[in-house]
């Protein structure tokens, strides 16, 4: 799906495009991407907006997630769009969607989008993440893995059965060393249509297994570059 | 940070190692929409409900969703939930010697005051007492100690409660929406006066509803039959009645709306509690009586609501027999309106065929065009449908059918049990005809849209029945009846399903255990007995050897039809119905006489007498009988 637009648009109608900057926390860090979805229907229902909803037997809210964020991980910044088919002022949205979010959803920011812009997901450029680890890290010996990590030019990694390139999917790894704190990762991975890194795969390769860490998305970047080079995997 | 606190922590982080390792960590978390969280010091009683299956179907139990708002509406009090972990979970959690742990604050089971288990059905029983091993709380109810929690259990399996009575400190009979709060009651009262655990139990015991198995002695002749059932304290009664609402309890909006998928995600609502149509062999039209109603507009109120507070997109009428319900048309008709202005879909209940009127269809047609429609006849044959109270002519079921049909719904379920009394292989080949005559007339008028879906079930006799002395078919004739309807439907395309016969005997065997079958389930659970209700987990032989463990014959309870006058392992409860009543009904059925529905001509079931004072107090609650 590229089309960004909404279906059935009828020019008399004031149709707007509102986009949320959201956090996924501690309870909903093992809710999938189709379980998200559910859940924002089910936010936009409670929340009376006058969302704009298919046509036919079962109504659904149409729904634009940015980026599916892996299984586990938390996030302090997501981002979805939805159509409405009137406009409202922003910080009404804002409020009526606050007030029924989830335990774990928090509403960040609210804004306008243009109707004429791309999906989200054809948006997307990278992502930066978090990681944090629950045991005591040397932070001299993490910095080295890291650096040997970096060093390398390709790293095959093997995904649902795919052979493909993690190395040029990751644009940076920093050690964060945090006052009166442990140390924790911080990277910047790509994350293009067909070309996005995992975190959970970098930290294999460092060596950590997903009961060692927790991950969050901090960022989100989009680009309107429609020219984007390819990566096959 | 305080040890206790720090000990949580310690706790919670564990489990947070072990989530990702396991399938659906999600069901492990909590944290949904509408849950109650309450600091663990802020509350004086803690109460946790757990049903002994996983998330997936506890979350979606309407019952447990109940006692857990009210509950939670005392300042006093916090209920948390608690589920079975799967098999994946139960192993990891072993492993990291992580004991079971409530949703909310995730807290062992073992720091809570009262634990109240749900046992909606015996395959659970097993679960159930997992459950307890991996909260670290002695399974044998004489086993604990004046500080461990105390262990309570309700739910429809334990109207008859003695396979689980050595397990349960006391049960609570019946509908346990006011009981609970007696029980968090007493147990205040007896923290207040300080006591031993017997104290606790004797207190308890003159709750009205609740049963303290320790309190009673069985005594049995030599050939493993009851003698006597009798109390060894002065509090606790003979019988013992089982709790009802007089009026139905204020329905739940506040649903609440799990993170990761779920069997059941909808705002149900409770139309009516009980049944009258009196099918012999139907534990729930029995032990759920009287009939109460719900108005209309506390219904359609009430979905509204729910669809506020959740945003589902799916409504759902909960009752026995929906179509019995005395204001059925104007409430579909209000139906149609809420789904309209709300944009949500129904689901439909079952629906029974003697009272439908072309008038019910053409209202439905509206709410869910095109889909699916049930019809449970229940036997093949007219006389074998007088034996078991549920008449109806084949004709007046073809008539049904056409309706159906002409009304444009495509897809007909027909459901049907097998190994009724006095069932004969006719009665049994009759269930494949009518299911090939109801496709044929579905072709001739929605033509190749037709399509029959037959589920064939066995039946087990069940206590507090009329049938509660009848015999279990045996296995190996369930199998041939199967094949003979396999046989009858070659060729056609009726599609059939049907329960496998070993699950069914383990039901029957369970059903009318009487205490010393306990034993039976305990070492089943030893030897890996758990998910006794999943196709996948369920092993005959475990069962089977647990018996022979245990010196007990299986047949004792599941193929040996019960002497009219013996003393039955749960004739000291008192589910509302008499034993004299479900006898003459017994005798009735053996003579193919029917027994019309009880809102034409009240037939004194045991129901008014067992509840005369609560009738007189409440002379609007809404009930059927006179
Ligand atoms: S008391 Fe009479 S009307 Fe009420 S359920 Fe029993 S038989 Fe039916």
């Amino acid at each position: 799906m590229v089309d960004g637009s909404a279906p059935d648009m009828n020019p008399q109608e004031d149709i707007t495009r509102i986009r949320v900057l959201y956090t996924k926390g501690e309870s909903l860090r093992f809710t999938g991407h189709l379980d998200m979805q559910r859940i924002w229907e089910r936010l936009l229902r409670r929340s009376s907006l006058p969302v704009r909803y298919s046509q036919g037997f079962h109504p659904r809210a149409r729904l634009n997630l940015a980026s599916a964020l892996p299984l586990g991980f938390v996030s302090q910044s997501e981002l979805l769009d939805f159509w409405m088919n009137e406009p409202l002022p922003i910080n009404e949205i804002h409020s009526r969607l606050s007030n029924t979010a989830p335990p774990g959803l928090e509403i960040k920011e609210v804004s306008q989008a243009t109707l004429s812009e791309d999906a989200l997901q054809v948006q997307m450029a990278a992502s930066e993440f978090e990681v944090e680890f629950f045991d005591p890290q040397d932070p001299e010996e993490l910095k080295e893995k890291v650096d040997d990590f970096l060093a390398q030019d390709t790293i095959m990694r093997r995904r649902r059965k795919k052979l493909y390139d993690l190395r040029p999917l990751v644009l940076e790894i920093n050690v964060l060393n945090r006052e009166n704190d442990e140390p924790a990762l911080q990277m910047k991975l790509k994350a293009e249509e067909g070309a996005t890194g995992r975190p959970d795969e970098v930290m294999h390769e460092l060596g950590y297994e997903n009961t060692e860490y927790l991950v969050c998305r901090t960022k989100l970047i989009l680009s309107n570059t429609l020219a984007k080079v390819s990566i096959t995997q | 940070m305080s040890e206790l606190n720090s000990k949580q922590e310690n706790l919670r982080r564990r489990v947070e190692r072990i989530l990702p390792t396991v399938v659906k960590p999600g069901r492990y978390v909590g944290g949904e929409l509408n849950q109650v969280h309450k600091a663990w010091d802020s509350v004086r009683t803690h109460f946790a409900l757990v049903f002994p299956d996983i998330y997936d179907l506890g979350q979606s139990n309407l019952g447990i969703a109940l006692l857990y708002d009210i509950l939670n509406k005392r300042a006093d009090v916090a209920a948390e939930r608690a589920f079975a972990p799967w098999i994946d979970m139960e192993a990891a959690m072993r492993d990291a010697g992580i004991p079971l742990f409530s949703l909310e604050n995730k807290r062992a089971l073992s720091d809570f005051d009262i634990i109240g288990f749900s046992l909606p059905y015996e395959t659970v029983y097993t679960n159930f007492i997992n459950l307890l091993d991996l909260s670290n709380i002695p399974i044998f109810s004489k086993d604990r100690t004046v500080e461990m929690p105390l262990v309570i259990a309700g739910g429809q399996a334990i109207y008859n409660p003695e396979p689980v009575a050595p397990f349960v400190d006391a049960f609570a009979l019946g509908e346990g929406e006011e009981a609970v709060l007696d029980v968090v009651n007493a147990y205040q009262a007896w923290e207040d006066k300080g006591g031993s655990r017997e104290d606790l139990l004797i207190r308890l015991a003159e709750v009205p509803g609740v049963y303290v198995p320790s309190l009673y002695e069985v005594n049995y002749h030599g050939d493993g039959r009851i003698a006597s059932i009798q109390p060894t304290h002065p509090s606790a009664s003979l019988p013992i009645d089982k709790r009802i609402m007089a009026e139905l309890p204020p329905p739940l909006t506040h649903f609440m709306v799990p993170n990761v998928e779920v069997v059941q995600e909808r705002v149900s609502v409770e139309i009516m509690r009980g049944c009258t149509r009196g099918c012999r062999f139907c534990h729930a039209g029995m032990v759920n009586r009287p009939i109460r109603e719900r108005s209309v507009n506390d219904i359609l109120d009430t979905l509204r609501e729910g669809i506020r507070q959740t945003g589902y997109e799916e409504v759902s009428l909960l009752s026995l027999s929906s179509s019995d319900y005395s204001q059925i048309i104007p409430l579909i008709n209000g139906l149609g309106d809420l789904l309209r202005e709300q944009q949500v879909n129904i689901t439909l209940p079952s629906l029974r065929i003697e009272s439908f009127s072309g008038e019910i269809m053409d209202a439905l047609q509206d709410l869910s065009p095109g889909g699916g429609f049930t019809l449970a006849p229940e036997a093949g044959t007219e006389r074998m449908r007088n034996v078991i109270n549920k008449p109806i002519s084949d004709a007046e079921f073809f008539d049904t059918v056409r309706e159906i049909f002409e009304h444009d719904w495509n897809t007909v379920k027909l459901y049907f049990m097998i190994g009724h009394p006095q069932e004969t292989l006719e009665d049994v080949a009759a269930i494949a005809e009518l299911a090939k005559e109801t496709l044929q007339i579905g072709r001739r008028i929605v033509g190749g849209r037709a399509r029959i879906h037959l589920g064939v079930s066995t039946f087990i006799p069940k206590p507090h029945t009329p049938f509660q002395w009848a015999a279990f078919d045996d296995p190996v004739s369930i199998q041939e009846k199967i094949s003979l309807l396999h046989d009858r439907l070659h060729g056609s395309k009726v599609k059939m399903t049907w329960n496998d016969p070993m699950a069914s005997q383990h039901e029957a065997w369970l059903s009318r255990g009487d205490r010393r079958i306990a034993d039976v389930i305990y070492k089943a659970w030893q030897n890996g007995a758990r998910f006794d209700a999943w196709r996948e987990h369920f092993n005959i032989e475990i069962w089977q050897n647990a018996f022979e463990d245990c010196d007990l014959d299986p047949d004792f309870y599941g193929k040996r039809a019960r002497d009219l006058d013996e003393v039955l392992p749960w004739d000291h409860i008192n589910a509302g119905v008499k034993k004299s009543f479900l006898k003459r009904d017994y005798e009735w059925s053996m003579e193919g006489r029917i027994r019309p529905d009880c809102r034409q001509q009240c037939y004194s079931c045991g129901i008014l007498s067992s509840f005369s004072e609560l009738r007189l107090a409440h002379p609007d609650g809404g009930w059927k009988c006179p």
